[in-house]
Formats: structure tokens, C-alpha cells, sequence
């Protein structure tokens, strides 16, 4: 018996041995789990010629939009682990929708693999708004409370965040409205339909012409944008933004989750790739396979502490 | 002349071979339901890295006015829009379809499509720059008034019968508040499931209620599907364009809607399909043959639906902003050739934008032979195909194409769930069209409404917000319009009426009931204003109606009880729809209790309902059957059972054998398109 057992774990380890050592052999599906055209879809674009150079498979990208990401989310567990299926993945969407109610899957339950950038937070203007810095801004939403209205992506979102943070620091009144995706945000604001709004820094620099950007919510300026200045230089301690990276189902075996989150950093060392990236306002990062659950148990304290001054933490 | 240069630098072999094809293979997957342009573009954009930016922009923009048009086929030919930008076409193309205009249908359709993709392609061409400034001036007041307009197409589809027109609507409405409400983040109605976190899926939903309906009812009759042409006709090219000339205003004024409708990054195909629909039907002269196979109604959703591409791109080219998904796509495929979006790109990179809208014009232009050589075929093969392998292969089409959207087998079961609820309802005289529209308007109705009560509220200007802005105030008086011209005019048709109804009084003994109702309503005095009540109550009680109406009302109080605890901004409109609907139901009701009982009527149902069970039962084994033994093999044991069910004669051992080798290559063929192709997971169980 015993050794029909270590005949079989030897077995096993000759099979998985070569299967991983092949790994990847065939395409690979990679799933957004938004619709195309928004940050999760362009950076994944941007990945995806370097990740098919690097591992020499074609990368599929499809969407699969709903509730927010967490219709995706929910499902991944239930996916095959097979390092053929990957799934984009973003912070705090993956902290804060778990705190507030049941969406089907808990923070901790998500294998996350790499997160490989990040789009800080920015405060958007129309280009021929009457405020050119963010001192008139305050200065009018001081003398008008509520008057001013903000644009972002959804409810509870970053966005959503990034105005309920600068409401308190600054000892303002605004008004958050929230639109379906940073596109439509971004088009209330082009249209001066809002006072302005939470965006995050990429959507500057697609619509550069349209907007004024006042304050970016990142720890120092961004490469895309040099002149504009950062909310910690003008006194309001707001960093944040969106982290987006890839998971895998929890069924996926250690040696292929190490594989993919190393081509996935092969891909960020990529000086081609980094540039490219960086001209269009995302700022990399790489919280790689080794330490990233610490980052999100660290990432979920903080988000734990936002989401009671919001009154979101519910469970 | 410089753009004419352009012109000359897209007729490129390459460029036109990516035209063609890209037409072709947009116009196949836009015709199988459930495949959208958004999977086929999303697949290939990675190809047109390896090409330059122009050809491989054609590509996709070929593929992707390909699939708009490529809808018409299977809203012309099963009823079911191929793609939501075609809800409008299965109004009068399918009733066109069934009466045996099948192949003028489709040639009327690809004639309007070519025009329409025309015209919203030459908008893109010279004027993008100013249009772009449209997408920016619908703010979120538009876009709630946009969706009301939208909705009041529901009085024109249900005349007649406008309660449960109406009714019908809120159903819809409240389908599409189910899941994470985009403002105020509530989840809605999910009764706990997480499955339904995302809500209902509108192509899904699509393919349930108009397709399943279709199926449950091929089943029941040995009838064919489609009336079989007399004759050889051909594609009767020459006729429709007759057709097409006599409507040119039609054609042209739907195409200038669809390419509007497109600039505006929040509405898409359907609605534009829906406003034009809605606009030729009120400027036409013969209102009442809509829905009953009017080409003008067909022509209309065409034209504008393929104009919304070019209208599209306008946005997605000068602002960044995607028009649509599909756009959204290419947007990022530009993103990542380095190519930088806006105002400038029309002078700074003029080679490759003059060149790709060139391309796009061309692969228009090119769908018209195309396109008749497919409709040439597909409507023959439709119409000729015996039940056996029609009904199966209609049925594996909703299951792979529910299943394609999201590679999930939730969609399927939704699909038909919803399918089985659509049949039911339209026989208790809940027609689908009007719960679609609520399901597609629902959201986006909403969200209008929300952030522009937001807006006014913090601005102090609620009723400035809704009622001050000039585009705002147009549509709301087109909306007027559309539902009061029938009201203003009837008086001057009365009279047409009259004159026609002496020489059609003939036939009214043979057609029976009907007709007798339609002579009462033009005797009854014009001014009476009870007149319409009294017709109402003239009708015998409706039974069915009634027992659906006490249902929606215990529906509709649950779903009032659920918005106690959501947040106001989440609440405000399904606890508006409830009320809205136990007030419908409950006049409903009172109607009916006013009514006499009906009198038997001694007709016996020829259909067979057993086979329609079997139906229904057999597709749910199937979806549940999927994870246990893996996609294929139960989709060929579905298709054997299900060609035994759909069977009214007895086969020769010869024609079984041939039916099953045909079984086996359709199911393999678009198993191999979905898998190799658009290279979706499909699940594998212990078989295959």
C-alpha cells in the first residue's frame, strides 16, 4: 500500500513535473472583468504583444463586465486552475466590495499574483472652468457648499473615495455623481455637464486637450505630467488610485502562479513597454508573487479605515 | 486634392482584401446571436499589430459594420435580432419573412444597411470635428429624456392593447434594475443568488425572449417556419430598389438619426434603430402596417444602425471617447500603436485616419455584394431546411450564443428561463417588444435620472435641470409628438379608413372577430371621448391577462418592500416602477371585471403541447448536462432528441443518416468557431 502511495506521488510529480516545465503550451485566456475601453482593458493591451514575445503563446483578452468586477471575481474560483486562465484584478475594488456586502467572494479567498501598475487618483477641470488651481476651487466650494459637483467612476469606487477624502481634509461640501465607467465620467467633465471630477490620471491623457488637471493623489508627480502638482505638496494628504494586476483560480499549482507572475514583471522590466506605459499616465509598480498578499492585508487595513469614514465597512 | 489621395492609398489588394473579408466574417458572427462585433474585434486586435495601423484598422472596421448589418439576418429570419442594434429589425422582418418576403427582407436590408453605413461614414469623413461637440452637449437630462422617448415607442407596438403594452415596459424596467445599481452601488432584487449580481444580460435576455418563443412553437405544429417564395424570384434586387428609391427620405433621414445617435457615447445601435423605427412610423402614411411587415420599418432600423458606426468613430477618433464598445477596442488597439487621439489626429496623422475612413467607406460598399450573395442563401436555406434540423440547430445557436457573452452557462440559463417566461406571457397577450425595451432603456433611463437630479439638486435647479435645457425640451416634444400624432390625426384618417373599409368589407366574414372590431371602432363617434373604454369593455374577459396581473402585483409589492433599505439614490426608480405597476395591474383588473365572461369557444388546440414540454425540458437537461459531459457531446445528444421531438413524418433510414452526418458538422463547425476561432473556453466535462 505504502508503496503504491509513493508510487503515485512519484508519478505525480513526473507528470506535473513536465507539465510545468512547459508551462505555457497552449493559449491563454485573460480575462477582464470590465468593459473594453477602460484602464483594466488598455493596460492589458499594452501587456499583451510582451507577454506573447516573452512566453511565445497568444494572450486572449476577453471581458466579462458586471457588478462592478465582481461578477468576474466571483466566478474565478470556480475556473480552471490550469495557469490557462488569468483574470485582471484591481484594488480597493477587491477590499472594499467584500467589506461592504455579500458579492460572492471574499478578499482573502482571490489568489492574486502580481500587481503590475498603478493609476493614482487626479481632480479634472473642464479647459475653460474658472478655476485654475485647486485653492480657487476650495475657495468657491467653501462659499458655496454643495454647489460643486463632481464626476466619477461609480459608487464606493476609487473615485468615490478619492472626493469623500478630499471633502474632509479640505472642510468642503461636494457633490459626488457617480457615472457608469471613467468614460462617461470623463465626458460629463469634457462637456462641463459636472464642476469637475475624480478621475484617474490616465483619462488626462487621452482627453489632454479637454481638461485641466489640478492635483494628482499620488506620492510624487507623475512622468506624464510634470507641472501639475501633487495633493501632499498642497497640503491634503490624499494618495490613491486604482492597483491593477492579475489572479488566478485558486486551484492553479504554486510553480505556474511563480511563472506568471515573473513574466508578468519580465514584461514591466521591458524598456519599450515602461515607456509606453508611462507616456500614457500609468505609473508601474511590482508587488510580485513573494509578498503580495502582505501588501493586501496592509492595502485592506488602510481601505478598513476610509471605508468607516464613508460608512461603507459593514461586514 | 488631398484626400482624394487618401482615397487612392486605401485601394490598396491588402486593404481590400481586409474590406472584403473583414465584411464577411463581421456579417456571420453579427448573424449568430450572441456573438457580438465587440468578441470578434477583441480577438483580432492583436493580428493588426503585425500589419500597418491603416490596414489593420480597416480590418476591424469592416468586421465590426459587418456585424451590425449581419444582425438583420437572424431578426429578419428567426425573429431574434442577431445583434441589440437589431431589435427593431424582427418588427416587420420577420412578419415580412413569414408571409414569404423573405429575400426581399434581407435585400431591402442590405440595401438600407449600405446607404446608412454610407452616410454616417461620409459624417465621419468631413464633419467629425464639429460633430464631436454633440457627444459632449448630452449631459445626463438628455440622455433620461433619449430613454422616455424611447419608451414611448411601447403606444405604438401595443395599440390596442396599451395596458399591457405598458405593463410589459415595467417588466422590462425592473429586469434591468436587477443586480449592483451603477448610482448609490445597492444591490437589487438578487434574492441573495450571486448569479444575478451582474443583473440580467441584455443579449441574453434577447435571445430568451424572442427566440425560445419561436422554437417552442416550431415544435408544436408540423408548419413550415417561413413561407416558401412562389416561384423563382431570386433576390428581387430590383424591386427593392424600387422600394428604396420610393423611401429615400426615409432611408436618409433614419441614416443622419443613426449616425447622431452613434456620436453619443452613451446610447448605441438599438436605440438608434429604435428612434428611426419610431420616427418613420409617425411620418409615415400607412402607420398601421408597421409591425406587420412594413419595409419601411425594416429599412429605417438599417439604415441607422449601420450609420451609428461611422457616428461612432466620430467621438472615439476626435475625443477618446469609445461610442461603443467595439470602439472602445479599436481605441485601445490605436492606444497601443503609440497613435495619440484627438482633435489633432486629423491633421497630424491624416495618412492613417483619411486612410481607415476611406477603408471603412469602401468595406460599406462592399457588403452590398456580399451581402446578397450570403441573403441569397441563408433566407433559401432557412426557408427549405426541414424542421428536424432547423428546430436543433436554431436551439444549439441560443445555447452557444447565450453562452459566448461571458463563457458562462448562468447566461444560458437565464436565456431560457426568461425564453420559457416570454412565451408564457405573450400568450396571456404581454407581447416581448416592450419588455425589451424596458430591459435595453432601463439603465440608462436611470442613470439619466439620478445624476441629473443630483445635478439640480446641488445647483437648486431640479426643474431647470429637466425641463430648462434646449435639447432636453426637443426630444420631449418629439416624444409628445410621437405619442399624440396618431391621436391628432386619426380624425383625417377616419375618413381614408372609411373608404377602404367599404371595399374590405367583403372579406370580414371570412376573417371573423377582428375585423368586426375594427368596423365598431370607425362607427363609434370621433368625439366620444369614452368610446375607447367602451371598446375595452366590449372585448370578452380576459382570464389569463387577469391572473398575470394579480401575479405582477405580488411581484411588484415584494419589490416595493425590498427598496426600504437601499439607499435613496437606488431606490427612487424601482420603487417608482412598482407603484407604477400594481396601479397598471390593478386597472387591468378592473377592466376585466367589467368585461363579460367570454364564451366558449369550442376550438380545440391542434398544437402539441407535449411537444412543446418536451422542449423545454429537454434544453434545461441540456444546460444542465454541459459541465457533467463537456459542451459538444451534449449538444449532440440534445440535437438527436431534439430533431426526434421536432419530427412529423416518418424518415427513411437514408434521410436520418444524412441528418445526422448534417448534425454532427453544424455542431462541430461552430463548436470549432467558437473554440478555434474566437478562441472561447468551453467546458469540458469527463467527455469532451
Amino acid at each position: 500500500m505504502r508503496k503504491l502511495a509513493i508510487a503515485a506521488a512519484m508519478a505525480a510529480t513526473f507528470i506535473s513535473g513536465t507539465a510545468f516545465a512547459e508551462y505555457p503550451e497552449q493559449t491563454i485566456n485573460y480575462i477582464i472583468p470590465f468593459n473594453a475601453g477602460g484602464e483594466s482593458d488598455v493596460s492589458a493591451r499594452f501587456q499583451q504583444p510582451y507577454l506573447e514575445e516573452i512566453s511565445g503563446q497568444s494572450f486572449v483578452i476577453q471581458y466579462m463586465a458586471g457588478a462592478g468586477g465582481a461578477q468576474a471575481w466571483s466566478q474565478l474560483n470556480g475556473m480552471e486552475g490550469d495557469g490557462y486562465t488569468i483574470m485582471g484584478i484591481n484594488l480597493p475594488h477587491t477590499i472594499l466590495q467584500p467589506m461592504e456586502k455579500d458579492v460572492g467572494y471574499e478578499t482573502k479567498d482571490l489568489t492574486y499574483i502580481n500587481f503590475f501598475h498603478y493609476t493614482p487618483n487626479a481632480l479634472f477641470v473642464p479647459k475653460d472652468s474658472e478655476f485654475q488651481n485647486l485653492q480657487e476651487l476650495i475657495d468657491y466650494a467653501k462659499a458655496n457648499p454643495g454647489l460643486v459637483t463632481l464626476s466619477g467612476s461609480g459608487s464606493n469606487s476609487a473615485n468615490h473615495l478619492g472626493q469623500v477624502q478630499f471633502d474632509e481634509l479640505a472642510g468642503i461640501t461636494t457633490t459626488y455623481v457617480p457615472f457608469s465607467g471613467t468614460g462617461p465620467a470623463v465626458t460629463a467633465i469634457l462637456g462641463s455637464q459636472t464642476t469637475g471630477g475624480f478621475n484617474y490620471v490616465t483619462s488626462g491623457v487621452n482627453n489632454g486637450d479637454g481638461m485641466r488637471m489640478l492635483a494628482v493623489a499620488s506620492e510624487t508627480r507623475v512622468k506624464a505630467f510634470p507641472d501639475v502638482p501633487t495633493f501632499k505638496e498642497l497640503g491634503f494628504d490624499i494618495v490613491g488610485g486604482a492597483f491593477r494586476g492579475v489572479a488566478v483560480p485558486k486551484s492553479t499549482p504554486e510553480p505556474i502562479r511563480e511563472k506568471i507572475s515573473q513574466m508578468v514583471t519580465d514584461v514591466n522590466n521591458n524598456p519599450e513597454f515602461k515607456k509606453k506605459m508611462e507616456d500614457a499616465g500609468f505609473v508601474l509598480t511590482d508587488i510580485t508573487y513573494d509578498f503580495i498578499n502582505d501588501f493586501v492585508a496592509a492595502k485592506s487595513e488602510e481601505y478598513r479605515e476610509i471605508a468607516e469614514k464613508l460608512g461603507i465597512a459593514n461586514r | 486634392m488631398e484626400l482624394l489621395g487618401y482615397f487612392v492609398s486605401a485601394l490598396t489588394p491588402l486593404n481590400l482584401l481586409m474590406a472584403l473579408g473583414g465584411v464577411v466574417l463581421g456579417t456571420v458572427i453579427g448573424a449568430l446571436p450572441g456573438l457580438s462585433a465587440t468578441m470578434a474585434v477583441a480577438v483580432l486586435v492583436p493580428f493588426t499589430f503585425t500589419m500597418d495601423p491603416a490596414t489593420g484598422l480597416i480590418a476591424l472596421g469592416a468586421i465590426y459594420t459587418g456585424a451590425i448589418y449581419g444582425g438583420a439576418f437572424a431578426a429578419i429570419l428567426v425573429n431574434t435580432p442577431g445583434t441589440p442594434s437589431a431589435i427593431a429589425t424582427t418588427f416587420d422582418g420577420f412578419p415580412m419573412a413569414k408571409r414569404g418576403d423573405g429575400s426581399l427582407a434581407v435585400t431591402l436590408a442590405t440595401l438600407a444597411s449600405v446607404v446608412g453605413g454610407l452616410v454616417g461614414g461620409v459624417f465621419l469623413l468631413l464633419l467629425s470635428p464639429p460633430l464631436a461637440k454633440v457627444a459632449l452637449a448630452f449631459g445626463p437630462p438628455e440622455y433620461f429624456w433619449l430613454a422616455i422617448f424611447g419608451l414611448t415607442l411601447i403606444s405604438a407596438l401595443s395599440v390596442g392593447n396599451t395596458i399591457k403594452g405598458l405593463l410589459g415596459g415595467c417588466i422590462g424596467l425592473m429586469l434591468a434594475m436587477v443586480g449592483v445599481a451603477v448610482v448609490g452601488g445597492d444591490i437589487r432584487f438578487t434574492m441573495g443568488t450571486h448569479t444575478l449580481l451582474g443583473g440580467f444580460d441584455i443579449v441574453s435576455a434577447l435571445i430568451g425572449l424572442y427566440c425560445i418563443p419561436v422554437l417552442i412553437d416550431l415544435v408544436a405544429t408540423p408548419d413550415r417556419h417561413l413561407k416558401v417564395e412562389q416561384g423563382k424570384r431570386g433576390i428581387r434586387l430590383l424591386e427593392a430598389f424600387g422600394l428604396t428609391w420610393k423611401s429615400k427620405f426615409n432611408v436618409l433621414r433614419s441614416s443622419v438619426i443613426g449616425t447622431i445617435v452613434g456620436i453619443l457615447p452613451g446610447a448605441g445601435g438599438s436605440i438608434a434603430g429604435l428612434v428611426s423605427y419610431s420616427e418613420a412610423r409617425r411620418s409615415s402614411k400607412e402607420p398601421e402596417t408597421f409591425g406587420k411587415g412594413a419595409p419601411d420599418g425594416l429599412m429605417a432600423t438599417e439604415a441607422a444602425n449601420n450609420a451609428t458606426v461611422g457616428g461612432g468613430f466620430i467621438p472615439t477618433l476626435v475625443l477618446g471617447i469609445p461610442g461603443t464598445p467595439p470602439d472602445a477596442i479599436i481605441l485601445g488597439a490605436l492606444l497601443v500603436q503609440g497613435i495619440k487621439i484627438g482633435p489633432t489626429l486629423f491633421s497630424q496623422q491624416g495618412e492613417i485616419v483619411y486612410t481607415f475612413i476611406f477603408g471603412l467607406l469602401i468595406a460599406t460598399a462592399l457588403m452590398l455584394p456580399a451581402g446578397l450573395l450570403i441573403g441569397r442563401y441563408a433566407y433559401k436555406s432557412i426557408a427549405s431546411i426541414p424542421k428536424t434540423l432547423l428546430v436543433p440547430t436554431i436551439a444549439f445557436l441560443t445555447v452557444i450564443g447565450s453562452f459566448a457573452i461571458h463563457s458562462n452557462l448562468h447566461d444560458v440559463t437565464m436565456m431560457i428561463s426568461l425564453g420559457v417566461l416570454g412565451w408564457v406571457l405573450n400568450r396571456c397577450g404581454f407581447a416581448p417588444s416592450p419588455i425589451v425595451l424596458g430591459l435595453v432603456l432601463g439603465k440608462i433611463a436611470e442613470q439619466g435620472f439620478v445624476q441629473s437630479y443630483l445635478i439640480g439638486n446641488a445647483t437648486n435647479n431640479i426643474t431647470g435641470m429637466f425641463f430648462g435645457r434646449p435639447i432636453s425640451l426637443a426630444i420631449v416634444a418629439l416624444a409628445i409628438f410621437t405619442v399624440a400624432y396618431p391621436l391628432i390625426f386619426a380624425k383625417r384618417k377616419e375618413k381614408a379608413k372609411k373608404r377602404a373599409l367599404d371595399a374590405a368589407r367583403s372579406y370580414s366574414q371570412s376573417n371573423g372577430e377582428t375585423t368586426v372590431q375594427e368596423i365598431e371602432e370607425i362607427k363609434a363617434p370621433p368625439f366620444d371621448p369614452l368610446a375607447g373604454l367602451k371598446k375595452q369593455i366590449a372585448k370578452p374577459r380576459d382570464v389569463s391577462g387577469m391572473v398575470v396581473s394579480a401575479l405582477l402585483i405580488v411581484a411588484a409589492g415584494w419589490a416595493y418592500s425590498q427598496t426600504a433599505t437601499m439607499s435613496p439614490m437606488g431606490s427612487v426608480f424601482p420603487s417608482t416602477i412598482s407603484v407604477a405597476v400594481i396601479i397598471l395591474s390593478i386597472m387591468l383588473l378592473a377592466l376585466n371585471f367589467l368585461r363579460k365572461p367570454a364564451a366558449a369557444t369550442g376550438e380545440t388546440e391542434t398544437a402539441s403541447v407535449s411537444r412543446r414540454i418536451t422542449l423545454v425540458v429537454v434544453m434545461a437537461g441540456w444546460v444542465a448536462a454541459i459541465p457533467v459531459v463537456g459542451f459538444a457531446s451534449a449538444a449532440i445528444v440534445a440535437f438527436l432528441i431534439l430533431s426526434r421531438v421536432a419530427c412529423y413524418e416518418i424518415m427513411g433510414p437514408k434521410r436520418q443518416l444524412i441528418e445526422a452526418v448534417a448534425a454532427i458538422a453544424i455542431v462541430g463547425g461552430l463548436y470549432l468557431l467558437m473554440a478555434k476561432v474566437l478562441l472561447i473556453r468551453m467546458p469540458s466535462g469527463f467527455l469532451f
